[in-house]
């Protein structure tokens, strides 16, 4: 079936199996290979998108349920010219980063969150990346990410 | 020490921009034109004999390419080190479930399915041990190929035994004032890598290869950890000389140990089928296929003996281990004499005597897991030493004060320790951290009022770990990295380890970059690639930091000198006389020459601008039979308190907080060094409260995320981490590792204060809410995997006293 989506702010169409989850639609049929899978079922969070701007788990959203949305991906997450944003950023400056793998859905969780909350307690960010699991970092330093682009998101709104 | 440029300051992972923005690749990102798929059929017995096995039905399915059995490998595929009992698939026998029969490759899902439902296999069942303590009684299954697998050794099911023996812990046991005679056991446990197990192999065009008759090569992308080991497996297993077969390592999405052995195996069935079909082939598992084929840490049984005197002075230890290696060796009796290594804590006695045992069973099999043997026995040990405290009425901080192993004390194994041991300063460092006089005394008064049930008890609780640097008597101990400068200026750094998220590219390129005194964003350290990058063994046992980096330091020393030689013709002057300032050169007059300058000046010279280092371990020595000598070059210490509240009418035990000290000698990469505590850490929480794969009749039990839980980020405190940093001379700047031991004494400190909080000892891992609440493991009568495999819910555990 013909699926049409907005993907990073273009438009695409696409065919493809009506079966076809999110996370293989985007793999394998519009490469954003930064969309991982981790476990299949919705628990580890590694397919994390945001889909009109609510985090879900791709590999639970049907392609066809994306239909007419949008869909924002890790690729789809950018500052000026090209190169990470603010957020992105701050998990580099925190050391946020280990093996990588969860990352581009720990991005989109703490840009869900920070879209919704400005001023999240560090207990508010834990509880919105809670379904995204990562096994290297411990999670304080994600954790110390987010915060920190919080308090100066904050401080550029206001300002 | 002089001050630094780059060593111990603020710095950036050296890949964590690609992996922010999402364009890191992992092997399932790779693809490749004419790339297909493979998918290994795997068995659904424990133990069975393969009665019968036919692949060519599948041949005939539409879009399937090639199917491979363990008879298209040179001597079945057999591998495996110490102890070759493995093979790339089953050779007569399966001995898990999971086990790795045969192996398709497919132009299409559809096509893979139906190949692997066409293929002719009939199983034989035989009967099935899966109790390491039964499976070394003189009547149970036979698991092992004894005396092929491993022929030094008795027979059947014992795989190998390790001693250490000082003195005569019994006559004093007999005489001491305060003892304690206990059983403890752990469990499996899951890595849980984000990113599950997968290999791509690419053939060469045909003729590719060095065989003058138009032989084939191949190049293999593995999610693993050793791309050496790798690269030695498939030439052993494929008949292929090193130059046909080269391992590249992608980006790895999370190790712990976990992608050793199975990533081998899994490389050699895509290399052989990309070999026979010309086209590239992939393989990934899913989280189903991960758990269930994929290696666990081994689970343990420890009965442990000490004996103390009333002011608390330890007098003597007796541990004897019985470990559970499933269904064949892998690394597992390495991990076991690592364990007998630490099994008795990092303490004084007269006297100390321990026995481990490995034993085959049915029950998937074990391998490396962080912390290697020494996490299962610290969550032993460091109960047992707070009991002793608890009998004695003393506190347990000053209890291991008292007996902690300081410099130039000698260890029971014989072995004379330096000046950089500093146990005691880390005592002293998390009893400031968590305030913990304040809080033990506060815990306790509260305890002596009277419970309303339901009500919240808090605790606190304290262990320490000693962790033996690197691979220690288990082998040849060796690094080699290279350094090149490029026509651009910049300099490309190999080394033969591999970076799965350790955050050893980082190190290695800080260490360049100060022994250089260039700035780091000179120098591209690249992934291992086992044409351009030297063996340096495998990537196992916190050895990074240590021997890869002072393998980093000699080659960079090595390329300084050339350069001061260059600049020293350039200025007309004595080497000796030749100033650096960062990346500036400055001769006896004061005259400045760039690095750029410099190196064109050394080209015009025509020296050869690259060098490589190799560093190998100083001797160590280990008498197998005697249990006495020089296990390890050097140790890690640290020492971790863990708070906990406790509520008494579930049994939930929440972790409100985590304090750390390390003794890791000179901090490298801060951030790193900080992140590689906080995931230990967190492993070992959820190691402690809420990890267990768990085998009903060889079946394991959790096979995804839904089932086997680990720790999110509600279930983590703030954690508080920080370094003794007593210089260790022989590591590069002073540094020693740090990867495992932030795990080891996590899970005992956590349970010690559920102690506290509670007067309960959890003696068997994982301390889950009936544990805590009812003092006992309720037996589920029929599990999922039970129920759909109409299995009785059964199984006895013979204790180690019973056994004897």
């Amino acid at each position: 079936m013909k699926i049409e989506l907005t993907l990073n702010g273009a438009p695409v169409s696409v065919d493809a199996p009506a079966d076809t989850s999110l996370l293989e639609l985007l793999r394998d049929h519009l490469d954003m290979t930064g969309v991982k899978e981790g476990c299949g079922i919705g628990e580890c969070g590694a397919c994390s998108v945001l889909l009109d701007g609510r985090l879900v788990n791709s590999c639970l959203t049907l392609a066809a349920q994306a239909g007419g949305r949008k869909v924002i991906t890790i690729e789809g997450i950018r500052g000026a010219e090209g190169g990470p944003n603010d957020l992105q950023q701050a998990f580099i400056d925190y050391g946020a980063v280990q093996c990588g793998y969860c990352i581009p859905g720990m991005v989109l969780a703490g840009e869900a969150l920070l879209a919704r909350n400005l001023e999240p307690t560090r207990a508010e960010i834990r509880e919105a990346i809670a379904g995204n699991l990562c096994r290297c970092t411990g999670y304080q330093q994600i954790v110390d990410a987010i915060q920190a682009t919080a308090i100066k998101r904050q401080e550029n709104s206001n300002g | 020490m002089a001050d630094t440029l780059y060593v111990g300051k603020p710095a950036r992972r050296v890949d964590a921009l690609e992996k922010v923005l999402g364009t890191a690749k992992y092997v399932g990102d790779y693809r490749l034109p004419g790339m297909v798929y493979a998918r290994a059929l795997r068995s659904t017995l424990p133990h069975a004999r393969i009665a019968r096995l036919d692949v060519t039905p599948a041949l005939r399915i539409p879009g399937v390419l090639a199917a491979i059995t363990c008879d298209d490998f040179i001597d079945h595929g057999r591998f495996g080190f110490p102890v070759p009992d493995m093979y790339m698939l089953a050779y007569q026998r399966v001995r898990y479930v999971g086990d790795a029969i045969a192996a398709i490759a497919a132009e299409t899902e559809e096509a893979l399915q139906a190949g692997l439902e066409a293929i002719e296999l009939e199983l034989e069942p035989l009967p099935g041990v899966f109790d390491p303590v039964a499976a070394l009684q003189s009547d149970a299954p036979i698991v092992g190929e004894s005396p092929w697998d491993a022929p030094e050794l008795p027979r059947g099911n014992l795989l190998t035994r390790y001693v250490v023996r000082k003195g005569e812990p019994d006559a004093l046991l007999a005489d001491c004032a305060v003892t304690l005679d206990e059983e403890y056991s752990t469990v499996h446990q899951e890595h849980a890598y984000i990113e599950t197990e997968g290999a791509l192999a690419a053939p060469w065009p045909s003729g590719g290869g060095t065989s003058p008759s138009g032989g084939a090569g191949v190049t293999v992308y593995a999610s693993c950890q050793s791309p050496f080991v790798n690269r030695n497996n498939l030439c052993s297993v494929l008949g292929l000389p090193q130059e046909d077969v080269r391992v590249i390592q992608p980006q790895v999405g999370g190790a712990f140990g976990g992608k050793d052995d199975q990533m081998y195996q899994t490389s050699g069935q895509v290399a052989k089928l990309a070999l026979l079909t010309g086209r590239p082939v992939r393989m990934i598992f899913d989280r189903e296929e991960s758990m269930i084929a994929s290696y666990k840490r081994d689970a343990m049984q420890m009965r442990i003996q000490l004996g103390a005197d009333r002011d608390g002075t330890l007098r003597a230890s007796k541990i004897h281990a019985v470990v559970d290696s499933g269904a064949y060796a892998a690394i597992t009796p390495f991990t076991a004499w690592r364990s007998s290594i630490h099994a008795m804590g990092p303490y004084r006695y007269d006297a100390c005597h321990v026995d481990t045992d490995v034993a085959y069973t049915n029950n998937g099999y074990s391998g490396a897991f962080r912390g290697f043997g020494n996490t299962e026995v610290c969550a032993g040990i460091e109960q047992a030493i707070d009991q002793i405290a608890w009998e004695i009425g003393m506190d347990p901080i000053a209890l291991r004060l008292r007996n902690c192993l300081r410099p130039g004390d000698t260890t029971p194994h014989g072995q004379s320790l330096g000046d950089d041991v500093a146990l005691a300063e880390c005592l002293e460092q998390v009893r400031r951290l968590s305030d913990w006089d304040r809080k033990r005394a506060a815990f306790s008064a509260a305890q002596s009022e009277p419970s309303v049930p339901g009500a919240m008890r808090r605790g606190i609780g304290v262990a320490a770990v000693f962790h033996g640097m690197s691979l220690g008597a288990e082998g040849a101990d060796f690094a080699v990295g290279t350094l090149a400068i490029n026509d651009d200026y910049t300099l490309t750094l190999t080394s033969g380890l591999t970076d799965y998220g350790t955050g050893s590219r980082t190190v290695f390129t800080l260490i360049a970059a100060e022994t250089l005194g260039l700035r780091p964003e000179r120098i591209k350290m690249l992934r291992p690639d086992t044409d351009t990058a030297i063996d340096s063994g495998p990537t196992v046992a916190s050895r990074s930091t240590v021997l890869g980096g002072n393998a980093t330091r000699v080659t960079a020393m090595r390329l300084d000198s050339l350069l001061t030689h260059a600049a020293a013709d350039l200025f007309g002057c004595q080497a000796a006389q030749v100033a650096r300032h960062g990346e500036r050169y400055v001769g006896p007059n004061e005259e400045p020459a760039s690095f750029e300058q410099v190196v064109d000046h050394a080209r015009q010279m025509g020296l050869t601008l690259s060098t490589h280092g190799r560093w190998n371990m100083p001797e160590i020595h280990w008498s197998f039979e005697q249990g006495q000598g020089k296990p390890y070059f050097a140790y890690h210490f640290g020492a971790q308190v863990a708070e906990v509240a406790v509520d008494t009418g579930t049994g939930k035990v929440e972790v409100t907080g985590i304090w750390a000290a390390h003794n890791t000698g000179k901090v490298i990469f801060p951030q790193g060094a900080l992140g590689q505590l906080y995931g230990g850490i967190t492993q070992g929480l959820g190691y402690a409260l809420i990890e267990r794969v768990d085998y009903d009749s060889g079946y394991m039990q959790a096979t995804n995320f839904d089932e086997y839980l680990i720790p999110t980020a509600m279930d983590v405190p703030e954690i508080v981490g920080s370094f003794v940093e007593k210089p260790f001379a022989p590591g590069p700047f002073g540094a020693k590792n740090i990867g495992e031991p932030g795990m080891v004494p996590t899970a005992p400190a956590i349970l010690n204060a559920i102690f506290h909080a509670t007067g309960r000892h959890i003696r068997h891992l994982p301390a889950n809410l009936e544990r805590v609440l009812l003092g006992h493991d309720l037996r589920k009568e029929g599990s999922n995997m039970a129920c759909k495999l109409g299995l009785r819910a059964e199984r006895p555990q013979t204790t180690l006293q019973e056994a004897v």
